[in-house]
């Protein structure tokens, strides 16, 4: 810059000298010093022209400009605070709220596992009519290795989840563990932090796998203090002492991310589904994947039916992002969001938009006064884009400081349940520039428009002191009303979609379990396998827990239910007494005691229920719910019909026993009423409800109703759980409000979100109305005046302006109507479910629009009707 | 009284001012003023260059690296920058001095006819 000065002062004496040459000849040719001075003056030419072309030849010219509009810019602002507040502001909220919820959607959904490919795992699925529809079919041991043949895939895995005793020194846990097939950590592809993954020759074919076990990086912290030595230690997992060999990072949770990995027993005749997932070959596609996999199907629905629908049968490949918890509920919350946040940025974007050509209308008659004077167009637009993007680099800025914030306060409020494991959300650099991309867009988007409209060559009426003025343009108007009308619209849009969500949440607050779950603790009790080796033992010491429990102060009732408390157990093919079977059906099966309905407040529908005796006696009978009762054709009473269900006939393996004389078929005394047993949101799956005492697994869940706490009674049962039997492990006790809770949390978070961006909307558009609106007004002050002389009354003054408001409210309402329907319709099924359309949404959002629109209009059409007449038509209002 | 600006008509005068100051250059050192009465003089007074529209011109040659710059005393002892041709400089007069000879010479063979014509 100085270089770039001392040239200027150089050619400056130049031209100096160079005049002074001509002055002296003109003296010498006989002319008078002021004379020849004149002349050599009028020779040259325009000096200042002469340098700035010289300037410009040099090059800096470009930034000395830059620099020049930045200042000028800047003292604009100066003079102009509520403008610049007001656009700030609407950039800063747009902007932030942008940012901060594309690193949540980066977090999770774009980047959520640390995998390699995480994209291309497939799941696979089976689709035929009249078969249930599961997201993703699981094979047994024996399928896999057929799986693992084809040559579509170059490789194939399988997870398998249960319980895991862990025994410590002064404690026994019980732990979900995950069992992986040989070469799964391989195709997993994420490297251990310590020692190393399970390796395939961890898992002989047909033998025992080595015990070795792999950490989650949160276990090896919480239970082994994040010793560095932890690799050859031995831990007792199911009574098995097992040696850690690795412990995978932290941003690491396949399956789990508080438990720990196991390699899985590879026995071929255990028949219990694992869950496959495979890799395509190179060059191979989807469909002839599909294909080759469908074939295999229909191979092995041969030998083995019941894992598989009757005749037709299509194979689909299921990518394993979209089928896992972060892509479920949290997807279609996360794109709804998405699809919200940048409406918000669209309103602060038209919010802007209006606000600079507000502005700039205002300065049309500076800006022409500058042009007759000689500034280029071209010149003229770059400063007015100048200021544009300094005003939205600003806001940027801004915008990057409050994402942050936004960021911190989203995070808070995730359910933990809903995003995968290995979500970290942070704002990384991706996010940064997209941000900084994003305010430059907009800089330039609205920056450019009103600049180039402005200096439109032909703007001869603008230095006319025309009572007019600038700005009262027809054009300028329509393109401002249009403006409000398209926030407005957005508003609607946004409003709409916020209430729709909330009001689904409330809905699903109300809606019925089935059961009382309130005052109602569960807690899971785990034996250990050795110490109860026969079923009398384990029945015996249920019954002992039972009656202990019920015995305690405080306490209702305590009974036993395995599976189906609230959630769904265990899964079984069955037949009906005189029907056909149905394959590929089934029903999910439930141990309980006889005080089960009692215990979790189930209405008896019809028959009765176990006695005491039924139960201890292990007899074949059954309750049944009403979904189930509704297999049997209408009309006929199941009470006293009988069912086979399969899978008390399969043989069991241990830990889990039967008790002798077990048999599929049982007699049903009773039906109960439909609990929701497959999470709130979803329709009841037909369930049987056997005793207890027929199988005893090792794990039991205890209901416990209390009249008072039910966490005021925990430390109770806890000690006399302990006082039975002190090597037991407890699992997570939790209320079954608590557990119902988790579900609805997601629903909460929804709710929470789309409050707040709505809140945010509204604020702007209220915003953006009262400024245009205002700002019209202020155009319009000389026809004011003259309405005023003509004899209009401060009320007659107040009317005209809130009319010519409510039309453009009215216009963008209803435009933000039907688009809301459109989207509406669009976006039922996916996001909410909803089968009936809100109405109450739509006209709650509408009359808050309406009210809010008029709000806005009331201030600026007050302060029109206090114009002084004479001040008006002069034009100095 | 409309803000468009009169159409640039210096584009061919531009590059035509560029070559009379080469050419008026290639004599040896010579400050700006000198330049300007230069082509005034030899002209016979029928080029009046805005000597402003001088100094851009000057400026752009500076860039192009046909001429270079060089303070000097002149010949009423005054401080002035004087400029002489570079070797480019010569090169692209030469180029250019043809070129437009050859131009001019086309233009009178397509304007010759019309003038005997009309006698």
């Amino acid at each position: 810059m100085t270089w770039s000065k001392k040239r200027g002062e150089v050619l400056k004496d130049e031209i100096e000298a160079h005049i002074d040459f001509e002055i002296q000849e003109n003296i010498e040719a006989g002319m008078l010093p002021e004379e020849a001075r004149l002349a050599a003056m009028r020779k040259f030419g325009n000096v200042l022209l002469a340098r700035e072309r010289s300037r410009e030849i040099w090059g800096w010219l470009w930034a000395e400009r830059l620099w020049q509009d930045i200042r000028y810019a800047l003292r604009g602002f100066g003079r102009n605070p509520g403008f610049v507040t007001v656009a700030l502001l609407s950039l800063m909220l747009g902007i932030g709220a942008s940012v901060a919820l594309f690193s949540v959607v980066y977090g999770v959904l774009i980047a959520p596992y640390p995998y390699s490919k995480p994209n291309e795992i497939w799941a696979p699925a089976v689709l035929a009519p009249n078969y249930p529809p599961h997201a993703w079919h699981r094979y047994t041991r024996r399928e896999f290795e057929e799986i693992q043949k084809l040559p579509a895939f170059s490789d194939v895995m399988a997870t398998d989840v249960h319980q895991v005793l862990m025994t410590g020194d002064t404690s026994t846990e019980s732990f979900y563990g995950v069992f992986l097939t040989s070469g799964a950590f391989n195709f997993i592809g994420v490297k251990p932090l310590l020692g190393r993954t399970i390796q395939p020759y961890d898992i002989p074919a047909g033998g025992k796998p080595n015990a070795v076990v792999v950490l989650t990086y949160g276990l090896w912290r919480s239970m082994f203090d994040g010793d560095p030595h932890v690799l050859g230690k031995t831990t007792i997992l199911d009574g098995v002492p097992h040696t850690v060999i690795g412990v995978m990072p932290p941003r690491f949770g396949w399956w789990t991310s508080e438990a720990f990995w196991l390699p899985m027993p590879m026995d071929l005749s255990d028949d219990t589904p694992i869950n496959v997932v495979m890799r395509l070959a190179p060059g191979t596609t989807k469909e002839v994947a599909e294909q080759q996999l469908n074939e295999l199907n229909l191979h092995l629905a041969e030998a083995n039916p019941t894992n598989f629908p009757k005749g037709q049968m299509r194979t689909i490949l299921n990518n394993y992002m979209d089928i896992t918890q972060a892509s479920g509920p949290m997807k279609s919350s996360l794109d709804l969001l998405l699809a919200a946040v940048g409406l918000l940025l669209l309103i602060a974007c038209v919010n802007v938009a209006n606000l600079q050509l507000a502005r700039m209308t205002a300065r049309s008659r500076e800006i022409a006064m500058r042009m007759a004077i000689g500034a280029g167009r071209g010149r003229l637009v770059r400063q007015l884009l100048t200021e544009s993007v300094l005003l939205s680099l600003l806001g940027g800025a801004l915008g990057v400081f409050f994402s942050f914030a936004v960021v911190r306060a989203i995070v808070a409020l995730i359910p933990p349940d809903n995003v995968p494991n290995e979500a970290r959300i942070t704002i990384n650099g991706y996010v940064l520039l997209f941000s900084l991309a994003v305010s430059m867009l907009t800089g330039i988007f609205f920056g450019l428009l009103p600049a180039l409209r402005s200096s439109h060559p032909d703007l001869a009426d603008a230095l006319k002191d025309g009572g007019t003025g600038a700005g009262g343009s027809i054009r300028g108007q329509a393109t401002r009303s249009g403006l409000v009308v398209f926030e407005i619209a957005l508003s609607v849009i946004l409003l709409t979609g916020a209430s729709l969500a909330i009001r689904r949440f409330i809905g699903q607050l109300r809606t019925d379990p089935g059961f009382q779950p309130e005052k109602t603790l569960a807690l899971r009790v785990t034996l250990q396998p050795e110490r109860y080796p026969t079923v009398e033992q384990r029945n015996d010491f249920d019954r002992d827990l039972i009656e202990n429990i019920s015995n305690l102060p405080g306490v209702q009732a305590a009974a036993i239910g395995n599976g189906g408390m609230p959630y769904s157990g265990w899964e079984s093919s069955y037949a009906l007494e005189g029907q056909p079977r149905v394959d590929g059906r089934k029903v999910v099966i439930s141990l309980v005691s006889s005080n089960y309905l009692r215990s979790l407040g189930i209405p008896l529908k019809r028959g009765r229920n176990f006695t005491p005796a039924e139960v201890e006696n292990g007899m074949h009978l059954a309750l049944i719910n009403e979904s189930a009762a509704r297999l049997w054709p209408v009309g006929t009473d199941p009470a006293g019909k009988r069912m086979q269900v399969d899978a008390l006939g399969q043989p069991l393996k241990p830990p889990v026993l039967v008790a002798p004389g077990i048999g599929p078929e049982v007699t049903i005394i009773g039906v109960v009423g439909d609990t929701k047993n497959d999470g709130l949101r979803n329709v009841t799956l037909p369930a049987v409800y056997v005793p207890y005492t027929l199988v005893a697994p090792p794990e039991r869940q205890l209901a416990v109703r209390t009249f008072g706490d039910p966490l005021g009674v925990l430390n109770a049962v806890r000690q006399k759980i302990h006082a039975m039997d002190k090597g037991l492990a407890l699992g997570r006790p939790m209320t079954i409000d608590e557990m119902l809770g988790q579900e609805v949390e997601q629903q909460r978070f929804n709710m929470a979100l789309f409050s707040g961006f709505a809140a945010l909307g509204l604020a702007l558009a209220a915003l953006g109305i009262y400024c245009v609106i205002s700002y019209n007004v202020t155009q319009r002050v000389h026809e004011i005046g003259v309405r005023m002389a003509l004899g209009a009354s401060r009320a007659d003054i107040l009317k005209w302006v809130l009319r010519a408001a409510a039309k453009v409210a009215a216009v963008g309402l209803f435009i933000g109507f039907c688009g809301s329907i459109a989207l509406e319709k669009l976006v039922r099924f996916n996001v909410f479910g909803t089968a009936k359309f809100d109405g109450v949404s739509f006209a709650a959002v509408m009359i808050l629009l309406s009210v809010v629109a008029l709000l806005a209009a009331w201030l600026p059409a007050r302060r029109a009707g206090k114009l002084d007449p004479v001040a008006a038509l002069r034009n100095e209002a | 009284m409309s803000t468009r600006k009169p159409d640039n008509q210096s584009g061919l005068l531009q590059g035509t001012l560029d070559l009379l100051i080469l050419q008026t250059v290639v004599l040896g050192p010579v400050h700006g003023h000198a330049i300007a009465r230069s082509i005034e003089n030899r002209s016979r007074e029928v080029l009046q260059v805005g000597h402003g529209s001088l100094y851009p011109a000057l400026q752009r040659l500076i860039k192009d690296g046909l001429i270079v710059a060089e303070d000097g005393t002149s010949e009423n002892n005054r401080k002035a920058r004087f400029y002489r041709l570079t070797k480019k400089g010569h090169r692209k007069l030469f180029a250019e001095t043809s070129r437009w000879h050859r131009f001019s010479e086309a233009i009178g063979w397509v304007l010759t006819p019309l003038t005997e014509e009309s006698k």
